[in-house]
């Protein structure tokens, strides 16, 4: 399979790896050989239609900082020529996330599918802002149109749902999407420290983004929120539908208050028909929805398997890179059936 | 409650059936044979839980219509307890009216309360139970909680599994 690489920092380089590591398996289990013909980064852009070496991709971006000075690359804003020109069966948009405009994802994803090219996506921007009509442009174009990673990272919610719950209705989902936050509030819990004092500590860790106000203000979860009220529950949901509190005004008091009751405090996210909250809840400990650290956790109640929960990491190029893979082996197998 | 059921085979099971179809989760049954009563009845003391009001009534019902003589109910009311934590300038903004607009609602009280008063130009917490006498009672006791919390500007963290 041909593929087309937009945005080449940790999740597409990520990707590039397993590529190396897992030729064999693709190949044996599957009979899938991805074949990158193209790498875009923001300084420039290579392509080459016989397919580029991985390793050296690698290898240049890490020396060089842009791919643009692989052999034959150019540097420039080059996406969208690059998507247009070179002949390729799948485009990775794996840029990073503008929730306000959702651009350059929308203009990227468009001219993908409008030139009959198959998408997968990590970014949120594009989902949050103009799902409906991706997914309508996705059917029209008669392309396929995959988005795992953008929720909940290694953690399969949106295949869960869609691929082995299909018999269920779904009720309601609720879950931990946020695994800075969830940090953020289990290093409380156990320290009893201040805010402030865990939200430095994160960052120093690598954990937390220099500006988390995005996470510590629940707009990450309510974007994941609105991602899965319209690609689970079929919802034509913006991100302003989603009523938002984050976790800025928990203290240490209140979390010690909740551990005195059994309980800690989660910041939960919940999409039900017509109802989309992000908000901190109670949780008793031990419950499928207390998990610790970076973790994610989503239950989805159903009408015949009642509750299921799954749980894992939210975050990180090796572990989103299991939503990337598995959503284009998903592919592979759709178009050869 | 107490029933006086007939000294004959198949009693017990004919009180005890209705309180397990209508969800009623038996505690306790002490069963005194030496205290029959003047027409040769068993005296049989049940202890149960009940989630709804209607669920008692219901099975009340179903046991006057099994023929099983109800003698003495005694309830324990106040059995929902939900617990919430409320966050920002509780005191300053009136602890005792927010929790006398919660006593206020039928079968509804404030059974307990924690405060930590935050230091200087920092917000407190609080850690409230609320007992209600049904889930009804419970979800409607936070609802308003709800408002009066968005009218002082508190922060209302609510369990994960209330109905909203």
């Amino acid at each position: 399979m041909r593929i087309i690489i937009i945005g080449f920092g940790k999740l597409g380089k990520g990707l590039c790896r397993a590529f190396i590591q897992k030729a064999g398996f693709l190949r044996d289990t599957y009979g899938l050989i991805p074949r990158v013909v193209a790498v875009v980064d923001e300084f420039g852009a290579v392509a080459n239609e016989k397919g580029l070496n991985p390793t050296k991709l690698l290898k240049v971006a890490d020396s060089f900082g842009t791919v643009a000075r692989y052999k034959g690359g150019k540097r420039g804003k080059l996406a969208i020529k690059v998507i247009d020109e070179v002949s390729a069966d799948l485009v990775f948009e794996l840029t990073p996330t503008d929730i306000h405009t959702g651009e350059p994802g929308i203009s990227h994803i468009k001219r993908a599918m409008q030139a009959g090219k198959h998408v997968i996506t990590s970014n949120k921007g594009p989902l949050v802002v103009a799902f409906g009509e991706l997914d309508l442009l996705a059917k029209t174009q008669g392309v396929e149109f995959r988005y795992s990673a953008s929720v909940g990272g290694a953690v399969p919610v949106i295949g869960l749902a869609k691929k082995l719950l299909v018999g269920n209705e779904i009720k309601e989902i609720r879950g931990v999407l946020n695994g800075t936050t969830n940090y953020i509030l289990t290093r409380m819990s156990a320290e009893g420290v201040p805010q402030d004092t865990v939200i430095r500590e994160a960052q120093e860790l690598g954990i937390a983004e220099k500006d988390p106000t995005l996470d510590i203000n629940g707009i990450d979860t309510a974007c994941k929120i609105t991602i899965i009220a319209n690609s689970l529950l079929g919802m034509d949901a913006k991100l302003r539908d989603v009523k938002v509190v984050g976790i800025r005004r928990i203290n240490p008091d209140a979390m010690k208050l909740a551990q005195e009751a059994g309980q800690t405090i989660k910041l939960i996210g919940v999409a039900r028909r017509g109802y989309l909250e992000v908000c901190p809840k109670l949780v008793p400990l031990g419950h499928p929805l207390a998990v610790g650290g970076t973790l994610n956790a989503v239950t989805f109640e159903l009408d015949l398997a009642r509750e299921i929960s799954i749980t894992g990491f939210g975050a990180g190029p090796m572990e989103t890179t299991s939503s990337l893979l598995g959503d284009l082996i998903d592919i592979h197998c759709t178009l050869g059936a | 409650m107490v029933m006086e059921l007939e000294d004959v085979p198949g009693q017990l099971i004919k009180a005890l059936e209705p309180v397990a179809r209508f969800g009623g989760n038996i505690k306790s049954i002490m069963h005194q044979r030496e205290r029959k009563t003047p027409l040769g009845r068993l005296p049989v003391t049940l202890i149960f839980e009940v989630d709804e009001r209607t669920r008692l009534k219901q099975i009340l019902a179903a046991l006057k219509e099994a023929g099983v003589r109800v003698v003495q109910i005694g309830e324990r009311e106040g059995a929902i307890r939900e617990i919430v934590l409320l966050v920002g300038h509780i005191v300053h903004t009136d602890i005792k009216d927010t929790i006398d607009k919660l006593n206020a609602i039928k079968g509804v009280t404030v059974s307990d309360l924690n405060l930590a008063i935050g230091s200087l130009g920092q917000e407190s917490s609080a850690r409230m139970t609320i007992s209600a006498d049904d889930k009804d009672q419970a979800s409607l006791a936070i609802s308003r909680l709800r408002d009066i919390a968005s009218k002082k500007k508190l922060l209302l963290i609510t369990p994960i599994e209330v109905v909203q």
